[in-house]
């Protein structure tokens, strides 16, 4: 990303505890416009956390509480907001509207009685002040956006009805509706069958250049992050390890954590003209 | 690997079906029509998606599930009929991992206990020769003998997982069937837990029925690799014949579709929306049966249609 350049997010010092527990630990790191930045770790690491604590829903939902640091978030008008200090109003109209999320089992995320269209459609109504045809016509758009097959069919239907990657199509084009500049996407495709993650991360790369939002994507997924991410962020333990664009990550991983769990990562192909299963070369295995 | 003609293979699926009903005298075809073998030593990896139906597929094979038709062979003794009774003494010769070692561990017992209840419940030892063995077996997969008066919620996931394979081997098992046993591990930890598989087979002679959907995964750890799509086995062959000369659409689209953990070797992914049918069956009708076609010795392919999926 260019240096000159204001970041979109820009996270300072943030530390999140859990009663004695840190779950997140002084860590900072920028977000620019347009920008794919994957967060990596494994079970722990903090995360999911970092991502919940950028849209105000740490303190909010859980017990988790925001010890110190900061989450500047460059709004569309330009002015800069510290989202750890903005009021439970500033957020909600930040939440959805100007950074919007998804998580990893889109059949939570649902609720079962109400048709998907108007879940989708309730989010644009309360978020953009749409009417109720404006609304409708709004859903058609974003099902098309993200290529759900018969859209306008497919809005009448309940979450049950629909298999797991619809549903995840379902929950992007819900997030994406009122045009955030930030999508944060939790494990998206950790639910998800790989042919099913294949399109899936086939149409994230599609709607970033469609949309032009810069994607801050949670994932233990080292393959996911070599398909989808410009940069990359190494968490371990509640800590960045490591920080660096995806190439200088795979290619060159300085911090022995990150060669750690690069060498853990089975890779297809990698066994090619071998006769017999061979075991992984692992790096220090009990540093992890 | 192929089975030589003199050596009974360990396990052997003849032409196993698995229907279950649903709703409207309908029928799911969860299994249709498999049949393998698989040899002593050897890892059989079964690969397809939710759905495809290879856990039911495990689950007739150790009987926890009774076959709509075909026969299962184990050890050159048909186990297909046999009463309760006379399959415990078969039931010793297969054991099985799950996905998540949580939920296959009693909360409330230490976990020493779960690890000798196998060797209690066959009278295969007690008393001090059952503390050993326990012991033993905890050495074996890389945790502390003293651990053994500990309880689930106080280990990792795993760890938890290593106890399960200690209790897969308690007693000495031929067969063991791995259904995503390593799906839910971080990744670090998945690599750790593999290793360890691999050294007990290469120590135990022990045949491994893989159950993933992680192809990466598949290909370190399989002699050979069964492909399973609705029910029905597309293509299965030796390890190379399949990751490195696929023949199946089925076979080649799962290997197109797994993330290459290479920034390089991004590819380009066409912004498909189809999905897998229903294998969900109206009354009366049922899946065709498709042939299979030996491509190369050991590497049998599922005959295309026009209607290439």
């Amino acid at each position: 990303m260019t240096e000159q350049e204001k970041p979109l997010l820009s996270v300072r010092d943030l530390t999140v505890t859990f009663g004695s527990f840190t779950a997140v630990d002084g860590i900072s790191f920028d977000l620019y416009d347009g920008q794919t930045l994957a967060v990596v770790g494994e079970s722990g690491s903090g995360k999911s956390v970092t991502a919940l604590s950028i849209m105000g829903l740490v303190e909010l939902g859980t017990r988790g509480k925001i010890e110190e640091g900061e989450i500047r978030f460059r709004q569309p008008d330009d002015s800069i907001i510290d989202l750890v200090q903005a009021t439970e109003d500033e957020m909600r109209a930040i939440r959805g509207n100007q950074i919007s999320m998804i998580f990893q089992e889109p059949l939570t995320s649902l609720n079962p009685v109400y048709t998907v269209g108007d879940q989708v459609a309730e989010a644009v109504r309360l978020h953009q002040g749409l009417d109720k045809g404006a609304a409708h016509d709004r859903v058609l758009e974003m099902f098309r956006l993200v290529r759900i097959p018969d859209p306008e069919d497919r809005m009448s239907q309940y979450p049950h009805e629909m298999s797991g990657g619809m549903r995840q199509r379902v929950m992007i084009a819900m997030a994406l509706s009122c045009d955030p500049t930030i999508l944060i996407a939790d494990e998206p495709t950790t639910a998800l069958d790989v042919t099913i993650q294949a399109q899936i991360l086939g149409l994230m790369r599609d709607l970033r250049e469609k949309t032009g939002a810069a994607v801050l994507i949670i994932t233990h997924d080292m393959g996911v992050v070599a398909e989808v991410a410009d940069d990359v962020v190494v968490m371990s333990q509640a800590k960045i390890v490591e920080t660096g664009s995806v190439y200088d990550i795979f290619e060159n991983p300085t911090e022995t954590y990150t060669q750690a769990l690069l060498a853990a990562v089975p890779r297809l192909g990698s066994m090619a003209g071998q006769a017999t299963p061979a075991p992984f070369d692992l790096v220090e295995e009990q540093l992890l | 690997m192929t089975s030589t003609a003199d050596t009974t293979p360990l396990v052997e699926a003849v032409d196993l079906s698995k229907e279950f009903p649903v709703a409207n005298r309908a029928k799911v075809h969860a299994v249709e029509h498999v049949s393998f073998t698989l040899d002593a030593g050897e890892t059989l990896a079964v690969v397809g998606e939710s759905g495809c139906g290879k856990s039911t597929l495990a689950h007739l094979l150790i009987r926890l599930l009774e076959p709509t038709g075909g026969r299962v062979i184990l050890d050159g003794q048909d186990i297909t009929d046999l009463n309760a009774r006379a399959m415990r003494e078969h039931r010793r010769k297969m054991q099985i991992i799950f996905q998540d070692p949580f939920a296959s561990l009693d909360p409330r017992r230490t976990v020493g206990r779960a690890v000798e209840e196998p060797l209690v419940v066959h009278g295969v030892a007690k008393g001090s020769d059952l503390t050993d063995r326990v012991a033993k077996l905890f050495k074996r997969v890389g945790l502390e003998p003293e651990m053994a008066s500990q309880f689930p919620h106080q280990f990792s996931g795993g760890q938890r997982q290593r106890i399960c394979i200690a209790r897969a081997l308690t007693l000495e098992p031929q067969l063991v069937i791995a259904d995503e046993a390593v799906s839910a591990l971080d990744v670090s930890i998945q690599a750790q837990v593999i290793n360890l598989m691999m050294e007990l087979q290469a120590e135990m002679g022990l045949s491994y029925l893989f159950i993933s959907h992680d192809l990466a995964v598949v290909e370190r750890v399989s002699h050979r690799v069964a492909v399973m799509y609705l029910g029905q086995i597309v293509e299965i062959g030796s390890r190379s014949a399949i990751f490195e000369n696929p023949q199946h659409s089925y076979t080649r689209r799962l290997l197109d579709a797994v993330p290459i953990a290479d920034p390089r070797k991004r590819r380009e992914r066409p912004l498909l929306t189809d999905e897998i049918p229903s294998p969900v069956w109206a009354p009366g009708t049922a899946p065709e049966r498709v042939e299979m076609v030996e491509v190369s010795p050991g590497h049998l392919v599922a005959n295309e249609s026009e209607g290439e999926r």
